[in-house]
């Protein structure tokens, strides 16, 4: 749903400008230097991009999702890095508060989330629980007017910046399913929170991912998002479900980048003296990757329309995550093809797009786990 | 204390021109539209001396055109104008320089603005007339292309740019209109929350026929793309035999490899 | 046909673009008058009517004042077209003379042209051409568009002056930033432009330069960018160059920056796209991708 068309067309020219002035240029640099300068980061949070989706009434810009999604495929035309820094404010580091939260952990939370002053993580994954996340591990045991928060989080994104983290823990022993399940938010500096070492990644440079340890960390009644045990396993599925989408958009900004990438070399790359953009075997990689990103696009669109709607999106939100990760790492494999042996080459961007996408097929539920979900969800529609 | 700046709409420089049906401008059709380049000097400019000046002041953005411009108009406003004006012309290309410096003129004339600003030149038109000739017809004082801009209590200390990275300085009092050169300053980026706060903001529609008062001065017979000179020599192919060839021609033509 | 002719004065010196005037009222095959503000010990190679006024008295810049003048001498001359250059003098004081006579401009001649006046627009990209309704109309014409030319030695001077209404006030010159690079004397000049992508691509155009024994040029927007340093920056508004070779990588050719390279002996271009206004002044163009050709050519040139 578009509330007012003009507004975000300017919206999109503003992040259009800023990616093409200010972030595609620093993109390689940051990515050989594991890090984004400080002022970029700066100017991200200047910018309000961190408020995409906290809605109005808690300092953010309120977007429907459709909207959002609009914004997405143009930040993304940068390095997925940059959609990093924002990633965890925007999807899963402040869905939990917005869609469960207390009036007054919204009041707290949201204002900062918004304008980027507080950095959002989410904590589910942990070493033997991935993506059976209802099987995790952590406990927090209820002690006076206090939980006792103990495990190991794996692979949180954002983790070294994060100000807030929402965790996931198991807050009744006996039920070891999903309704043991609560979420917690766990601000930085708490007593027993520690971080490990940044992981080497195979892409998405400059963008950090590290362990968060709770080692008797303890945290008051009030830190439950919502205010009671054994709903944080629904919370983590509803905010999954969205941000699902959110990765698909992801997906199809760099997509887009990638494809122009690929296309721009092949007009001007000559072999057999003309440009490889006249050869047809060229001009049907080309084709395949401008139809695939095109349904992708379609696909998030349309389930962003279903999701302002107010109508369940679990189905759709898993059919484009799956799609478009797929997609776009297809894209990514043409677009080297297409390179040739340059697409190899670290000088270009193409490379170290292929690397980064590589990760969108993994996180917020792998692919099999997309399929999984849709299919079950087709199994309960006719029972 | 009243400003006032004017802006125009221009298509994206990047894009392919091609001649309307009437061969006398550039067809509108597949462009993107942007707000000309030295306008946002423009009111980059404004905004800064409307935050520096704080609340008595009054921005006011004005363009001339169809509904599209409202787009830039918006801009504008997301930048930090406090209201607009949008003077509806569905003609306003075929109009000269002349024509639209009166609009402008007859629209400004009992408003008092204090301080008007406008960019240099159009990125499409290039004519560098619009600015000067409202000035005049106001009777305000004016000054173009500048890169320095200093406001104290009705006094402007303007840097004029001159050939050869020389600058001019000058001093005029107000009411006056200086014309913005790129370099002046940084344009922001509208921030979003800035946009949606823009929303609220007033913007006031005339149609251009109560203003229009101006003959037109000039006539545009023809747009067409530049003839190439010829002569020159293009070279495309191979980038190894591409280096091979202009090292040749080096050493044949230039004395440079000797 | 008449045209009345107004020439440029800046600190102390007749610019030499003043000539330009002449070469264009020559092509139009009219008449001609000038009007100069200078002083009287250094006249234009001209010789037929001057109108002088002291620049003592008058200023370098002073529009209100100047616009005075023009139109005195327009009174006197009756003029079909009165040209300026189009220059930050001429820009800036046309329009004043225009609207004042409530007559035409048309800015940036670039040639005549059957039926009116030719000038770019679209950042050079495209052209028009223009005609006056009336019978008179006010003129710029573009720095290097028109030959020089020089019409004997001894004008006729006639004196003029006004009074000034001081509404504005010229408080001096700024000079330029302090050059670290004399472009004006390189014998080769490799330049920069907007589509060497950023600032980490300079060292590529710098090598090349370095092959070369030149200095590395850079275009306005680079420069504006903070990629490159403004005493580099080469167009009306950096420093006019005339090196034995100039080398333009990823330049499109913007009219400004064309004007201060297009006297260069030798010219080359690397442009991706072939329809680039640099391939207009280009005695090379090489249609290659700048980032693949450039480091190319330098390591070829090591060789050599």
């Amino acid at each position: 749903m578009i509330k007012d068309e003009s507004t975000i067309k300017l919206m999109i020219d503003t992040v259009s400008s800023y990616v093409k002035d200010r972030l595609i240029p620093i993109e390689e640099e940051c990515a050989e230097n594991d890090s984004i300068p400080h002022e970029i980061i700066d100017e991200i949070r200047d910018l309000g991009l961190f408020g995409l989706s906290i809605p109005e009434e808690y300092g953010g810009l309120g977007l429907t999702l459709e909207e959002e999604m609009l914004v997405v495929f143009e930040l993304c035309q940068a390095s997925p890095i940059f959609r990093s820094v924002i990633g965890t404010n925007v999807g899963i580091g402040a869905l939990g508060i917005v869609l469960d939260g207390t009036e007054e952990q919204k009041l707290k939370y949201l204002p900062k989330l918004a304008s980027g002053e507080l950095i959002g993580s989410f904590a589910l994954t942990e070493p033997e629980a991935g993506s059976d996340a209802a099987s995790l591990r952590s406990t927090a045991l209820r002690d006076g007017d206090d939980y006792i928060i103990n495990g190991t989080k794996r692979f949180i994104t954002n983790a070294p910046e994060a100000g807030i983290f929402t965790v996931f823990a198991r807050t009744d022993s006996e039920n070891k399913g999903a309704g043991g399940i609560s979420a917690f938010l766990v601000e930085k500096g708490t007593p027993g929170l520690s971080l490990g070492k940044n992981e080497k990644k195979m892409g998405q440079w400059g963008g950090h991912v590290c362990d968060v340890n709770f080692d008797d960390c303890r945290v008051p009644v009030s830190a439950i998002i919502g205010g009671k045990e054994g709903q944080g396993f629904k919370t983590a599925m509803k905010t999954l479900d969205k941000s699902r989408t959110h990765i698909a958009a992801v997906c199809v900004g760099a997509s887009d980048r990638i494809i122009k990438e690929a296309l721009s070399y092949a007009v001007e790359r000559k072999q057999f003296s003309k440009p490889i953009s006249d050869f047809q075997l060229i001009q049907a990689m080309l084709a395949d990757s401008k139809a695939e990103a095109y349904a992708a696009r379609s696909m998030v669109l349309e389930t962003a329309r279903k999701y302002d709607l107010k109508k369940n999106i679990s189905t759709e939100s898993s059919c484009c995550k799956l799609f478009a990760s797929e997609t776009v790492c297809k894209i990514a494999d043409r677009a080297v093809q297409i390179l040739g042996g340059s697409g190899y080459i670290r000088d270009y961007a193409v490379e170290r797009f292929y690397r980064d996408v590589r990760l969108f097929r993994l996180y917020e539920g792998t692919s099999q786990i997309q399929q999984l979900i849709i299919a079950r969800n087709m199994i309960k529609e006719i029972n | 204390m009243k400003l006032l700046v004017c802006i125009k709409q221009v298509p994206d420089l990047e894009s392919r021109f091609k001649p309307d049906s009437e061969g006398v401008w550039y067809s509108e059709s597949d462009l993107a539209w942007r707000m000309n380049e030295y306008d946002e000097f423009a009111v980059e400019q404004a905004v800064q001396l409307r935050e520096k000046l704080g609340e008595t002041v009054e921005l006011t953005v004005l363009s001339i055109g169809p509904d599209r411009v409202v787009e830039a108009i918006k801009k504008a406003l997301a930048m930090g104008c406090d209201n607009a004006v949008h003077i509806q012309d569905p003609v306003a290309a075929a109009k000269d320089p002349w024509q639209i410096a009166s609009v402008i003129a007859v629209y400004a004339k009992d408003k008092g603005y204090d301080l008007i600003f406008t960019g240099m030149q159009s990125q499409d038109r290039g004519s560098a007339q619009v600015g000067v000739m409202v000035a005049e017809q106001l009777g305000y004082s004016s000054c173009t292309t500048l890169v320095g801009f200093e406001y104290d209590s009705g006094v402007v200390t303007a840097k004029r740019e001159l050939e050869g990275g020389i600058k001019g300085v000058v001093k005029m009092k107000t009411p006056a209109l200086v014309t913005c050169q790129l370099g002046l300053n940084v344009p922001r980026y509208p921030t979003l929350p800035n946009i949606m706060k823009s929303k609220k903001k007033e913007i006031i529609t005339l149609a251009v026929s109560d203003l229009l008062t101006a003959e037109p001065l000039a006539a545009t017979i023809s747009f067409y793309s530049p003839t190439k000179k010829g002569g020159g020599l293009v070279l495309e192919g191979e980038v190894a035999s591409l280096v091979d060839q202009v090292i040749g021609i080096l050493k044949e033509k230039t004395s440079v490899l000797r | 046909m008449k045209t009345l002719l107004i020439g440029e004065y800046r600190e102390g010196k007749l610019l030499e673009s003043t000539y330009e005037l002449l070469g264009f009222a020559s092509q139009l095959g009219a008449e001609t008058a000038f009007l100069l503000v200078a002083n009287e010990f250094q006249l234009p190679a001209y010789d037929g009517m001057l109108y002088l006024a002291d620049v003592d008295i008058c200023g370098e810049y002073n529009p209100d004042l100047h616009k005075k003048l023009v139109l005195d001498a327009v009174k006197r001359e009756n003029p079909d077209y009165i040209v300026f250059l189009h220059s930050s003098y001429g820009w800036d004081l046309a329009p004043r003379v225009a609207a004042s006579l409530k007559v035409a401009q048309i800015s940036e001649i670039i040639a005549i042209v059957p039926g009116g006046f030719e000038v770019g627009s679209c950042n050079a990209k495209m052209r028009r051409t223009v005609k006056p309704n009336g019978t008179k109309a006010v003129l710029t014409i573009q720095a290097g568009a028109f030959p020089s030319e020089r019409t004997g030695t001894s004008p006729k001077v006639q004196k003029l002056t006004a009074e000034s209404t001081g509404a504005l006030e010229f408080l001096g010159y700024e000079a330029a930033e302090k050059k670290d690079v004399d472009l004006g004397k390189a014998e080769v000049i490799v330049s920069a432009g907007r589509g060497i992508g950023k600032k980490d691509n300079v060292p590529v155009i710098a090598a090349l330069a370095k092959a070369l024994g030149g200095e590395v040029g850079a275009s306005r927007p680079v420069v504006d960018a903070g990629w490159v340093e403004h005493s580099h920056q080469v167009g009306t508004t950096g420093q006019t160059v005339s090196p034995k070779l100039y080398v333009a990588c990823g330049i499109s050719g913007a009219i400004q920056h064309l004007a201060g390279m297009k006297k260069s002996d030798f010219i080359i271009a690397i442009n991706k796209d072939k329809d680039a206004p640099i391939g207009e002044v280009a005695d090379v163009l090489v249609v290659a991708d700048v980032l693949q050709f450039v480091p190319a050519l330098t390591q070829k040139l090591q060789n050599v």
